[in-house]
């Protein structure tokens, strides 16, 4: 009995690049994009449950033309097909905005589960996952750092990261589970696997296809709006003191009473 | 005109760079320093479908083309010497024979497992008195009935020491000098071969250096690739195309020293600022880069060139000398700007300026290049 996954992914900036931010905007020239770090933690997991169960793996984005390379990212590391969510209508969604397009699209889709990155590596939002899960009316679990499905029970068991350790979960099918990077290692997509990812298939959905209107995606349909982009406060370097232990103790006793106010 | 990788080209490179720093990197120091031939590394390239980048599909390949090959070779070049190496050996050297000569059996037989990583290949032309000058090689082949008895002795063989398949050349016609060559392939298990390891390299210390010995070694003629005393033209076509490897691999040593240097100048502070902020070495940084896409965009010329059908030769001559001298110079500038830092083992410049050194060695010495290029342009 083999499991029916969708993932959700999202095509990002490598933030391990440097970013400049220009009159508070972010300056995308030379940007390089990725598949979200934690939507690639989604997609390897799935493709571990493809190894023990079977499983058809589709995976769903809305971005631009240039999000299709994220969808082939991860058909190269296995995932079966892809769907597209690409108008520019879509531009300027909020996660609202987006969570409201993959519910349409998802409203005629049967399936075991969900898997989406517990947010974006861009905006570390973590919300869309929840939101989607909330339209579809599915049970949801946050944060996954391991998952296994039952097929004949149909259930899958969540090994969830909390703050004081884990949690284990069971979930009925159909259900949303959003995943930790720290979930595993994605595997590197080998050059057959690359070669082969064109072949698979990648459906194109507009706005139209979904049966909805402008005014409910892009900046008109999304209830807050990204206003400025500005770069976070420099660290101030630290301070280095010289002396023999007893004027160290006693500069450092006065620094931290007199400057830094936290005695 | 286009200068950029395509998608798949672009997907093909973001793989290869994952693989190297994921793998490759944490491990370059260790193979350096030990000389071990990274078994375990060459095993998981072969996973990712890089042994046999160009071969293909239908003879165990990843069936791509060589600006692909160039940036696998690269990415990994950029972290250790030792492993790109090896990789460009068995692509290019072992392969290529078997590509450019081989009958559809002898593909099946021996191209199979290599492209597809199950075996490893090496390539036999060099002799203790035989460089540049091939056609003086000393090893014979002799035919007799229908087999051929070879002796003799081959050196500085990349690989061979945990090679499976061994593409070897030898005279067959001692007189006709390049005209007498005769190219053979033959199993590591052939009685009458010796591998003997050869040990204390400057650099690229991991990559299998070995010597070959042929002492009354006997192979059936179906062994022999292409025709008796054409192997010298299989030899030089190899070559051009393995060329392009060995620029991709000093372009990728060249971008590590280059990269490292970059981080380092930054992070040193003397006379009260970073030394980037000192002319003197800021010029340094911008040299390194243009020698380094210089060098890049000759090695993917040559690359697109072999990819369209088009004479590469020249190109391919020009991307190694280009290459090559950059992956001196470079190297040896990076030494320069990490100071006393540069010339310590703790920093990975050292084993960048001493890896990189033979890229103006082996597969034709710059001087070679230097021939090739003159002749083509002069007549």
């Amino acid at each position: 009995m083999s499991l029916r996954i969708y993932i959700c992914c999202k095509q990002v900036p490598d933030v391990a690049m440097p970013f400049q931010i220009k009159e508070g905007r972010l300056v995308t020239d030379g940007l390089n994009y990725i598949l979200n770090a934690y939507d690639a933690s989604s997609v390897e997991e799935a493709l571990v449950l493809k190894e023990q169960h079977g499983a058809h793996i589709t995976l769903v984005l809305i971005g631009p033309d240039k999000a299709k390379e994220a969808l082939r990212k991860g058909l190269a590391m296995g995932a079966d097909d892809a769907v597209h969510l690409n108008d520019s209508a879509f531009d300027g969604s909020d996660s609202h905005a987006a969570a409201r397009a993959l519910a349409k699209f998802f409203a005629d889709k049967e399936f075991d589960f969900i898997l989406t990155g517990k947010q974006s590596q861009d905006m570390d939002m973590g919300l869309t996952g929840g939101i989607l899960a909330h339209h579809l009316d599915l049970p949801y679990v946050t944060n996954a750092v391991g998952l296994e499905a039952d097929p004949s029970a149909k259930k899958v068991t969540v090994k969830r990261q909390g703050d004081d350790g884990q949690e284990m979960i069971d979930v009925p099918f159909p259900c949303l589970v959003t995943c930790s990077n720290d979930m595993n290692d994605p595997r590197i997509p080998s050059l057959k696997g690359i070669m082969s990812s064109k072949k698979k298939p990648l459906e194109l959905i507009a706005l139209g296809d979904l049966g909805m209107d402008a005014s409910e995606v892009g900046s008109s349909g999304s209830p807050t709006s990204l206003v400025s982009w500005a770069e976070p406060d420099q660290r101030q370097p630290g301070q280095k003191f010289e002396g023999d232990a007893d004027e160290l103790v006693n500069t450092l006793m006065d620094k931290l009473t007199n400057d830094a106010k936290v005695i | 005109m286009h200068l950029q990788l395509n998608e798949d080209q672009k997907m093909i490179q973001e793989s290869a760079r994952d693989f190297a720093a994921k793998f490759v990197a944490p491990k370059a120091k260790e193979l350096d320093e030990t000389q071990e031939f990274p078994t375990e590394l060459v095993g998981q390239a072969a996973e990712m479908g890089f042994m046999g980048v160009a071969v293909p599909e239908q003879y165990g390949g990843s069936g791509l083309d060589y600006v692909s090959y160039c940036c696998v070779i690269e990415e990994v070049a950029r972290y250790c010497g030792s492993t790109s190496v090896i990789l460009s050996v068995n692509n290019s050297l072992a392969c290529e024979p078997l590509m450019i000569a081989g009958t559809e059996e002898q593909k099946k037989e021996w191209l199979t497992p290599l492209a597809s990583g199950k075996k490893l290949g090496c390539f036999g032309l060099t002799e203790p008195n035989s460089g540049s000058d091939c056609g003086s090689m000393k090893t014979h082949a002799v035919r007799k009935g229908n087999d051929w008895v070879i002796n003799g002795a081959k050196i500085w063989i990349t690989c061979g020491t945990n090679s499976d398949t061994f593409i070897v050349f030898t005279s067959t016609d001692a007189a006709a000098g390049n005209r007498g060559i005769t190219a053979f392939v033959m199993d590591r298990s052939t009685p009458g071969l010796s591998v003997l390891p050869m040990h204390g390299k400057m650099g690229i210390r991991a990559s299998g250096l070995s010597e070959l010995v042929f002492e009354e070694v006997v192979i059936p003629d179906s062994q022999r690739l292409g025709e008796e005393n054409k192997g010298f033209k299989i030899a030089m076509n190899t070559l051009n195309s393995g060329r392009i490897g060995i620029a991709a691999q000093a372009v990728g040593i060249s971008r590590g020293a280059f990269e490292e240097s970059a981080k380092y100048v930054q992070q040193r502070v003397q006379f009260g600022k970073p030394i980037s902020r000192q002319q003197s070495v800021a010029n340094h940084i911008a040299d390194m880069a243009v020698q380094i896409d210089a060098a890049r965009l000759l090695t993917w010329k040559a690359a697109s060139m072999k990819d369209h059908g088009q004479n590469y030769s020249t190109l391919s001559a020009m991307a190694k000398m280009k290459a090559g001298e950059c992956v001196s110079w470079v190297t040896n500038k990076a030494v320069q700007v990490h100071g006393g830092y540069g010339y310590i083992k703790e920093y990975d410049v050292e084993r960048f300026f001493r890896d990189g050194r033979i890229c103006e060695i082996y597969e034709g010495t710059t001087e070679i290049q230097k021939l090739v290029v003159s002749r083509a342009v002069l007549g």
